[in-house]
């Protein structure tokens, strides 16, 4: 993604949650006793399965998918979980699919003083150092949240991959002012 | 109460009273005490006349009394108040967030604990809006609570009831902090003996160039401090008695808790003391470990400007030496992906010259596109940042820690398959088969488990 001053950035997506519905309800044991790669918590009334993507099961038919390194893979893995679903005697039907969260990694090339960046940003952006190392930056209109460390690295979540391209680019000024390289 | 046109019938008194006895009410004569009736179904009429009047303010109270954990959390912030000494405004202003902030909707039907936790956090609200340098820690230890859950609290508590509470910035920290070191000459001797202004002033220089070395931006303030406050008090008189002394010696003799992350911190003051000292004309280019340094403190603060100018001019110059070594060529394409080997050696003893095109400045176009948002092959995009990371390291004299102690994420390795068609040693198999001993004593047992079993 370009932003306007000519830099490049890469933002790595680590992380994308999405969620499902089989429309059926799911017997949770059969899928534990017959599935392949499954764990089973009976506690939590869960399912685990991994070909690529994690995902949880619950017996109501509803089901998260976590893993993903982008919305298509979400969705492929999400249609590949719910064949194999089907292939173990569920009428499973593929519905209500929805992208939750998307989890991604940013690094500035400089780093960050953040004593000052939250001074700046005052209501928006908090930064205790007692409890957490890193400076966060909830973006209201967007729904975003920006974790920013003194290394110039970022975390984004948001609830999907163009409101976190958006966050990015939105924070990226706030941050240049910010930066403080050594030269006196 | 009206009094009923009935006379009791022992005494004659027209004086009788309508008692309530639990849930019955009994006409009672006042004067001898005998009960005229009881049981009486109460009509309307009766009402009116025996019953009392219920006034309507006095059902639907429209100046609600504070309830009485919100009575012993206004106890406790004035107990806090007074404990940490605050003025008498500032105690009112934590008792009126902590009135605002019990009876909003967010906070009314939180537990108890998190109430106590409250009252706590109005006191760190107005502390910061007052410049009174007060930590979470401090916080942590009076309440006794989970530093955590006062985060959390905490900052509900600043959005809720929209203030703006700045925060304390380490240096103004330092000075309630020196104040708990009891290094007065009543409680050490003479020798280790420091006041407590001292050691602030030292140490806020200190706090200086740590801040601009990257050292405290990210951590945790009071290891910080204490690591500052030891160097302040070694550097101050560096006699070999205060030399032999090592962090935790310290914190007893002063009669402060201990930290564990505190000596990380100390290492890492004495490493950027190191680069400053070795600049010092006088030293003549002799060797400042992190042993002498502490000597050398005095001279360092006082110059460490020029100092920090000398020395990064100087890393700038040496790395422009390295640069002079050939290495691939200089063109940033997204082709980088396949210098990635070169990149790799190049790393370990040389910093990568692709990087380095003007010495020492970051330019920001040097930083090469990968594929906007996908994920690149993860080995490749490993060794990139890796590479990338260590580089920028380098580039620069002072970065945060982290930068340059890149932690090489642990590869999993891939699970080896196991067909069942492996070779099998005859060593192996010789294992698998029972000696003379171990059959003997495999029939023995049998023999005793078979008996048992038919005994029972």
């Amino acid at each position: 993604m370009e932003s306007s001053n000519d830099v490049a950035l890469d933002i790595i997506i680590t992380n994308v949650v999405a969620v499902f519905r089989t429309r059926c309800h799911l017997n949770l044991r059969t899928i534990a006793l017959e599935g392949v790669n499954v764990i089973y918590k009976p506690e939590y009334g869960k399912v685990l399965m991994k070909p690529r993507i994690t995902a949880s099961i619950w017996s109501s038919g509803k089901i998260i998918c976590t893993g993903a390194t982008s919305e298509e893979e979400a969705k492929q893995g999400a249609r590949r979980l719910a064949r194999t679903l089907q292939k173990l005697g569920f009428k499973v039907r593929f519905a209500d699919f929805k992208v939750v969260n998307v989890l991604a990694v940013c690094s500035m090339p400089f780093a960050i003083r953040l004593i000052d960046f939250t001074k700046n940003n005052r209501p928006i952006a908090s930064y205790e150092p007692e409890l957490h190392p890193a400076a966060t930056y909830r973006i209201k209109t967007l729904k975003a949240t920006v974790q920013v460390f003194s290394t110039g690295s970022l975390t984004v979540t948001g609830p999907n991959v163009q409101t976190v391209a958006t966050a990015v680019e939105h924070i990226y000024p706030l941050l240049f002012e910010c930066q403080k390289p050594l030269c006196k | 109460m009206a009094v009923v046109d009935q006379r009791c019938p022992r005494c004659g008194s027209q004086d009788i009273v309508d008692d309530e006895l639990y849930s019955q009410s009994q006409l009672v004569c006042a004067d001898c005490g005998a009960v005229v009736s009881e049981g009486l179904f109460t009509t309307t009429r009766s009402e009116e006349t025996n019953g009392t009047d219920v006034r309507f303010p006095n059902i639907a109270e429209s100046n609600k009394q504070p309830c009485r954990n919100q009575i012993k959390g206004i106890h406790r912030v004035r107990a806090l108040g007074r404990i940490l000494r605050l003025t008498f405004l500032m105690e009112e202003t934590a008792e009126s967030y902590f009135r605002k902030a019990y009876e909003h909707p967010n906070f009314i039907n939180v537990s108890l604990q998190k109430k106590e936790v409250l009252a706590g956090c109005c006191i760190l609200a107005t502390c910061r809006q007052h410049n009174w340098p007060i930590t979470m820690g401090t916080l942590t230890c009076l309440l006794e609570a989970n530093p955590n859950l006062i985060g959390v609290l905490y900052r509900e508590m600043v959005t809720t009831l929209k203030i703006e509470a700045p925060a304390t910035s380490v240096i103004d920290l330092l000075e309630m902090h020196c104040q708990s070191y009891k290094l007065s000459p009543q409680d050490v001797p003479e020798e280790l003996s420091e006041t407590s202004s001292n050691l602030t002033k030292r140490g806020s220089v200190l706090l200086e160039l740590a801040t601009d070395a990257w050292l405290v931006t990210g951590r945790q303030p009071i290891p910080v401090l204490i690591a500052s406050v030891f160097l302040a008090w070694q550097s101050l008189k560096p006699t070999q008695t205060r030399m032999k002394y090592s962090l935790a010696r310290f914190c007893q003799i002063a009669k402060v808790p201990k930290s564990s992350i505190a000596p990380k911190r100390v290492k890492e003051f004495k490493e950027v003391l190191c680069k400053l000292g070795q600049e010092l004309p006088w030293l003549r280019g002799a060797e400042v470990t992190l042993h002498n340094v502490v000597q050398m403190v005095d001279d360092i603060l006082n110059f460490r400007l020029t100092l920090m100018q000398n020395a990064l001019r100087s890393h700038e110059a040496s790395l422009a030496s390295e640069t002079q070594l050939p290495l691939s060529t200089e063109d940033c394409k997204p082709g980088l992906d396949t210098e990635n080997p070169t990149l790799d050696d190049a790393v370990s003893s040389e910093p990568d010259k692709d990087r380095i095109q003007q010495q020492g400045v970051v330019d920001p176009t040097d930083i090469v596109v990968v594929e906007g948002l996908s994920c690149p092959a993860r080995d490749k995009d490993l060794k990139f940042s890796q590479s990338s990371a260590l580089s920028r390291g380098k580039r620069s004299l002072f970065e945060p820690p982290s930068v340059t102690h890149y932690k090489i994420r642990r590869v999993q390795l891939p699970m080896k398959e196991v067909t069942g068609d492996e070779e099998i040693s005859d060593s192996e198999i010789d294992s698998y088969l029972r000696t003379a001993e171990e059959m003997r004593d495999y029939v023995e047992a049998q023999e005793e488990l078979d008996s048992s079993d038919e005994e029972i």
